[in-house]
């Protein structure tokens, strides 16, 4: 390969796809893609990882010197690209190739090509649907219960009072804490027999309490104890925006004898109406990816009430070793969550091209 | 000109003594902020932040239970507290009547605080260099490479859990601190250049400009000059970060070995004993796992709420 | 009737005091600027008037009715803020017609007040735009609208003219003059700047350290200023005030020591009750005449720096033992550095303060 010959800009596509010179990046990009789908048709896995991360590296190596002086600011960024690259959309290309083979991790064949099929069964497997009709559920409720409890403390911890340092880092703790000691201490606080819940119910009705073995009492189990744990950070992000209001904008509304209603909506409400929609976003997404929870929570339970897409697709890649169906049913909760953040996004800049606060 | 008797006073005094004091008030009543309420907030906000600490605090206090005073009904409130639970922590019997034997916690605890000290710190290295270089160095494809970072953090967990447990396999990775703090430095990455893009953004430009013309390398630059009006957006980063990959779990259980396992694992490895869940114990390690992360927060508190700000308002 | 009494009112704010026992009286259709420097605790007493602040002692009197207790909403007052405090998610006209929400009047009413006050003020091209997207005077002029579409009790403005350049300042100025004087309300200004006082007021109080130096027209703080503060902060180019040994009346001229140099000045007659001792005089740049001859009732320097001003030069010179000294002249003089210059004054130009401060007149 040569740097000194240049392909006039003016070239054909085709010649200056394939010219053979260190800084021809959409070159290397092509040799890899089409490099990596030849390697995993006809290579065993292992050896066409290798293969396909050569032809990376190759790639890497051409946008680095592309970019070498011409663009500083392309060195500076290129480590976190390259970072980014591998761990992250390498795989996902790479997963997303896979689901359209029917490979299965515990064995060694070569995975064969089956087109379509992989989402096509997930897309017809009533399983598939129930489990995406519980994740909605779910989210629905902990993204509801998350945004309404982290607005009111948020609200809370608006202005500065004595104490308040203090406080609000205790009520920043629950995010602090490890999903594992937050499962098993709520299924702890939910026993029929010792939970905290049991007995504080128990005072009233003398009866024990069940929560967790009735398809809405552990749903609402799972919800009660997510929402608890990341409201403080749906405040975090409110309180940001409630902070940033003027406050002579409120001395003025006061003057202009305007009722606390209409304060808010007025003033107070636009501030903080991009930083909602972002938790929204934010929150939105994380759970529908809720895994961790309902995995010590329930594992699924009772039954599969409460079993989340994210649980089924851990279950099938890794207890039914379906490692291909489970990329493609990865690969259709990926589209949903585009689909979810183009939406938002879309929705955000709309609104910035309106008046948004400055 | 020397002054006569009076001091001339007017658009350009000379600061007096009051002045100071003057500057304070002002501060006080700044322009945004927050205003000032008094105790009857206090109390509305210390009852509803205990109610909201509850389920912490009786985690907390269940660590010094021991396993009868843990699951007595009804709940005890009073009881006399042993340290036991954090002895067991470290050296415990496997099973009843067993010998004692150390249970490696004190290195799961030394992994956690490696693997996500030396992540977070190397996702802020990387993330505020790339950060800045979009910031000052805007490529031709800035906004498609930001909305490409900003979903790979918005993607979920499982859609690369696969391949990603199938490539550490392959290369060896698997079970390595280096693969797991490689991974946990990819996930705190989207964040931390989001976060400090947003800060760059903001810094005036006049002041680099002038540390230039005095001879400045760009490297001093950075450093003398940037960095330190963005300490919000480090703190905020660091502390997101922190809490992120402290308490992550699946990765941290598909990718972690016996020498590099993090106490999450350990902790839902402990939940399974054959002793069953011995609640003293795992409060106890979860008390202790909570340390430090309340320790960074609180440290980093007042930059952390100004980080937050800036970070997620700018557009 | 529409007016403001402030009586007595002190304000602290823990140790320290912004206002000190300070009473004013604004009556219906006046206007009354506050004036000094940044600190004096103008913009504090325009807040207990708003109710922003509470009075730590005093009473608050807004149309008569002791207001201390009353929160801002209940006051009736109209505030244009230093900021404007245009609220950023309305357009131009839902500003405007914010405070007419609570007046609950038919909608065709509160537009047709909305549109009369626009046109007042020049904004109906930009009635619907948002405040992002006007011009700093045309935000500046919102904020007046917002006030003045109203019938409050009082008008209270917070360094108005602050953040416009010098033409839009000059603009402005006469803009909310006019408007003003059709409106026969109370009106409080607070500024630092004192072209503005002089030429938006009625009466200028001139604050230092939370109490009010002196409280009169515009003419009189210029032409008998109270204080050495209020003489040296009034006027462009500052007043020259000389320290002085002051030893007596003889002739209707005063004898002085400047500088060591014995010197008789002209003054007012009451200067003769005056105990000998510390003096400061006050003279006016444009007071100073020069005079060709040398005489015992000039003052003595030698010209340093000329700073032709076009129409006049202003000239800064030095007395033998070093103080400054600036003497307007018109532009026909010529004056040199280097030049020996003799200054002479008449006795109402010559302002003698005691060692307190405090003017010496009839």
């Amino acid at each position: 390969m040569t740097t000194a010959t240049e392909v006039p800009a003016t070239a054909p596509v085709l010649q200056r796809l394939i010219a053979p010179r260190w800084d021809n990046w959409p070159g290397a990009l092509a040799v890899f893609i089409i490099g990596t789908a030849l390697a995993i048709s006809f290579l065993a896995p292992k050896v066409s990882f290798w293969v396909s991360a050569a032809l990376a590296v190759l790639f890497a190596a051409t946008v680095v010197v592309n970019a070498w002086g011409r663009y500083t600011g392309g060195l500076l960024v290129a480590p976190a690209l390259a970072l980014l690259f591998v761990m992250n959309v390498f795989p996902l290309l790479w997963s997303f190739g896979l689901s359209f083979f029917n490979y299965r991790a515990n064995r060694a064949r070569a995975p064969t090509w089956v087109g379509l099929d992989n989402y096509a069964n997930v897309l017809s497997d009533p399983e598939v649907w129930d489990r995406l009709h519980n994740t909605i559920i779910l989210v629905i409720m902990t993204v509801t219960a998350q945004m309404v409890v982290g607005f009111l403390l948020a609200l809370l911890f608006a202005k500065q009072f004595p104490l308040r340092r203090f406080l609000l880092i205790l009520v920043l703790t629950p995010m602090m804490l490890s999903f594992v000691a937050v499962g098993a201490f709520f299924r702890y606080y939910y026993d029929p027999t010792f939970g905290l819940l049991s007995q504080a119910v128990r005072l009233f009705t003398g009866h024990p309490f069940i929560l967790m073995n009735t398809v809405w009492g552990s749903r609402i189990g799972i919800v009660f104890a997510d929402a608890w744990m990341w409201s403080p950070f749906v405040m975090l992000l409110v309180l940001a925006g409630l902070v940033s209001v003027p406050k002579y904008l409120y001395e003025a509304a006061a003057i202009d004898r305007v009722s606390h209603w209409r304060q808010f909506w007025s003033i107070t409400f636009p501030y903080i109406r991009g930083l909602m929609l972002l938790a929204l976003l934010f929150r939105t997404i994380e759970a529908f990816k809720l895994f961790d929870l309902v995995f010590l929570l329930t594992n699924g339970g009772p039954g599969t009430a409460t079993e989340t897409i994210a649980l089924r697709v851990y279950r099938v890649a890794f207890e039914n070793n379906k490692t291909s169906e489970s990329t493609a049913l990865a690969y259709i909760l990926l589209f949903t969550v585009i689909v979810l953040t183009n939406l938002y996004l879309y929705f955000a800049t709309r609104r910035a091209k309106e008046a948004a606060p400055a | 000109m020397t002054d006569t008797v009076a001091t001339p006073v007017g658009p350009s005094a000379p600061a007096r003594p009051f002045r100071q004091f003057v500057d304070r008030v002002r501060l006080r009543r700044s322009s945004t902020g927050v205003s000032d309420a008094g105790w009857g907030r206090t109390l509305v906000a210390a009852i509803v932040s205990i109610i909201y600490f509850f389920p912490v605090f009786w985690i907390i206090l269940t660590s010094f239970k021991t396993y009868e005073d843990a699951l007595a009904v009804p709940a005890k409130f009073f009881f006399t507290p042993t340290l036991e639970n954090f002895v067991h922590v470290f050296n415990r019997a496997y099973s009843a009547g067993g010998p004692v034997q150390n249970t490696g916690f004190a290195l799961y605890f030394f992994n956690s605080l490696f693997i996500s000290g030396v992540s977070v710190l190397l996702a802020l290295a990387i993330g505020t260099v790339a950060a800045f270089g979009f910031s000052r160095y805007p490529l031709r494809g800035n906004d498609t490479y930001l909305f490409i970072i900003l979903t790979t953090r918005m993607l979920p967990a499982i859609v690369v859990i696969i391949p990603i447990f199938i490539m550490f396999r392959v290369t060896g990775l698997a079970g390595t601190y280096a693969g797991i703090i490689a991974l946990y430095t990819m996930f705190n990455l989207p964040f931390a250049i989001w976060m400090m893009k947003s800060f760059f953004d903001e810094l005036a430009l006049d002041v680099e400009d002038a540390a230039r013309i005095d001879g400045s390398s760009d490297v001093r630059v950075f450093f003398k000059i940037c960095l330190p009006q963005v300490l919000a957006g480090l703190a905020a980063t660091t502390v997101f970060g922190l809490i992120l990959t402290w308490n992550e779990f699946l990765f941290a259980l598909l990718l972690s070995g016996v020498e590099t396992r993090t106490v999450p694992v350990a902790m839902s490895q402990t939940i399974g004993g054959d002793i069953g869940v011995r609640w003293g114990l795992l409060a106890a390690i979860e008390t202790l796992f909570l340390i430090p992360v309340i320790i960074v927060t609180f440290a980093l508190q007042n930059q952390l709420l100004r980080g937050v700000t800036f970070g997620t308002i700018k557009r | 009737m529409s007016t403001i009494e402030l009586r007595g009112v002190t304000k602290h704010f823990g140790a320290f005091t912004a206002v000190r026992d300070l009473s004013l009286s604004v009556s219906a259709g006046e206007v009354v600027c506050l004036l000094g420097p940044s600190g004096c605790g103008k913009t504090t007493t325009l807040r207990v008037v708003a109710g922003l602040e509470r009075a730590s002692a005093g009473d608050v009197l807004i149309a008569g009715k002791r207001m201390n207790d009353w929160r801002p909403d209940q006051r009736n007052i109209a505030m244009v803020f230093q900021f404007y405090a245009l609220y950023p998610a309305l357009t131009v006209r839902e500003n405007i017609m914010f405070p007419l929400h609570v007046e609950r009047l038919e909608p065709q009413t509160a537009a047709g007040r909305v549109a009369k006050v626009a046109r007042l003020l020049q904004l109906e091209s930009v009635l619907d735009r948002l405040p992002s997207h006007i011009s700093e005077g045309e935000k500046q002029r919102v904020a007046v609208a917002r006030a003045v579409v109203r019938d409050p009790n009082c008008f209270l403005f917070d360094e108005p003219l602050s953040r416009l350049d010098v033409e839009l300042r000059q603009t402005m100025r006469s803009e909310i003059k006019t408007v003003l004087r059709g409106l026969s309300k109370a009106t409080v200004i607070v500024t630092h700047d004192q072209l503005e006082a002089l030429t938006m007021a009625d009466r200028i109080a001139i604050m230092r350290d939370g109490v009010i130096e002196q409280i009169a027209s515009a003419h009189e703080v210029f032409a008998k200023p109270a204080t050495v503060f209020v003489a040296s902060f009034i006027g462009i180019p500052q007043m020259n005030l000389l320290h002085a040994q002051f030893e007596g009346v003889e002739n209707g001229h005063g004898r002085f020591r400047i500088d060591g140099q014995p010197t008789r000045l002209p003054v007012d007659p009451a200067v003769a009750k005056l105990a000998k001792g510390q003096v400061t005089i006050g003279i006016r740049p444009r007071a100073l005449v020069l005079d060709g001859a040398a005489s015992a009732d000039a003052i003595a320097g030698r010209a340093e720096l000329i700073e032709p001003m076009g129409a006049e030069t202003l000239v800064h010179a030095r007395t033998p033992l070093g103080s400054d000294i600036r003497v307007v002249v018109p532009r026909e003089i010529r004056v040199n550095a280097g030049d020996t210059l003799r200054l002479r004054t008449e006795a109402r130009e010559t302002h003698v303060f005691d060692h307190s401060g405090r003017a010496v007149r009839t």
